[in-house]
């Protein structure tokens, strides 16, 4: 009964958030929204860890499963696939290479401020 | 034989068993390219061709399991709040580097795209590639983009960032193991995170924590390039 309550409380979380994305002004995925929900649900305090429990870690735990139906349906698109493959792979990699510098200078650019700040604090 | 291939449980029972043996062969291989969803998918594919078996009747099950990816991509906040003591650690360097992170790779793969001429929907399915599939997967169908291919775009992101870091941490001379972590979790999610963790302990808790918050800057940014 644990286990069928957590799930259950997750689908309702899920329809809520199906709502609430109909709902809303601007676009956004109902999954999304429902996982911004949980989100806020959990920081204010009114879900608690245990409300979704070993079920929320079944689905966490197996992710990567719940892929498999989606990225079988590529082989309906070998066509479109195999006459840009070459620009798909270029595209992905490159945008990773910017990603990684731009963020990671960012990253330390903003620690540097921060001993500056701190430093200039104690000084 | 109808009968059985057509049921829902044949669709679901063949996925099972994909990915089980794909877990396997992923961790008697150690190689990020043995990914257990490529092997699955080889499975899976193999499976119904080898023995001529309409897609259909895998559609069946297939049905089932795609309506559990809503449900997983909420739990997801789970992950983020269980983060919430490391974020709060290195809180500004992993929230301003994820957002002009994002931004970059958002910004790199429409312009790069747009030059070589690619399709608006193929553009719409690569946009959200950086983060974590469940919510590249949203929001590339929110765009009118193609699931497979988002999936596709954020198994060779993985993969190359997995591959790459230990280079692009040299190449770009970052010291700070904070903005090396948040520089494989912004590019790379979960599977760039694998590599975090053997570079550092502190690069891959930074890491894991930059993929939820990538995540949640490329939803309120992907407005932008719609």
């Amino acid at each position: 009964m644990k286990y069928l309550g957590q799930l259950g409380l997750i689908f309702a979380l899920c329809l809520v958030g199906d709502l609430a994305a109909h709902l809303l002004p601007f676009s956004l995925p109902g999954s999304v929204v429902s996982m911004l929900l949980v989100l806020v649900l959990l920081a204010s305090g009114l879900l608690k860890e245990r409300h979704l429990g070993e079920s929320a870690d079944f689905l966490l735990r197996n992710m990567t499963f719940f892929f498999i139906p989606p990225a079988i349906s590529i082989i309906r698109y070998t066509d479109v696939i195999s006459a840009i493959w070459w620009q798909l792979i270029l595209v992905n990699l490159v945008s990773v290479v910017i990603c990684f510098a731009v963020s990671a200078w960012t990253a330390a650019a903003v620690i540097r401020l921060q001993h500056v700040v701190s430093g200039g604090r104690r000084g | 034989m109808v009968e059985i291939l057509s049921s829902p449980l044949f669709g679901i029972t063949l996925s099972i068993v994909a990915f089980k043996a794909g877990l396997w062969v992923s961790q008697k291989v150690k190689n990020p390219i043995a990914n257990p969803l490529i092997i699955a998918m080889i499975i899976v594919v193999g499976t119904l061709e080898i023995f001529d078996i309409p897609h259909q009747y895998f559609e069946e099950g297939a049905s089932f399991i795609l309506m559990f990816l809503a449900p997983v991509t909420a739990v997801l906040a789970l992950t983020i709040y269980r983060q919430r003591a490391v974020l709060l650690s290195s809180f500004f360097p992993v929230v301003i580097g994820t957002f002009t992170g994002s931004l970059a790779a958002m910004a790199s793969v429409l312009l790069l795209s747009r030059w070589l001429g690619l399709e608006e929907a193929i553009i719409a399915s690569m946009i959200p590639k950086s983060v974590t599939t469940p919510v590249a997967i949203a929001l590339a169908e929110q765009m009118g983009g193609l699931p497979a291919l988002t999936i596709a775009s954020t198994l060779i992101t993985g993969l190359g960032g997995n591959l790459l870091a230990p280079f692009m941490i040299k190449v770009f001379a970052v010291k700070d193991p904070v903005a090396q972590g948040v520089g494989i979790g912004c590019c790379s999610h979960a599977l760039g995170t694998t590599k975090a963790m053997e570079i550092g302990q502190v690069q891959g808790a930074m890491s894991s924590i930059s993929i939820s918050l990538s995540a949640i800057w490329t939803v309120l940014l992907v407005p932008l390039f719609l």
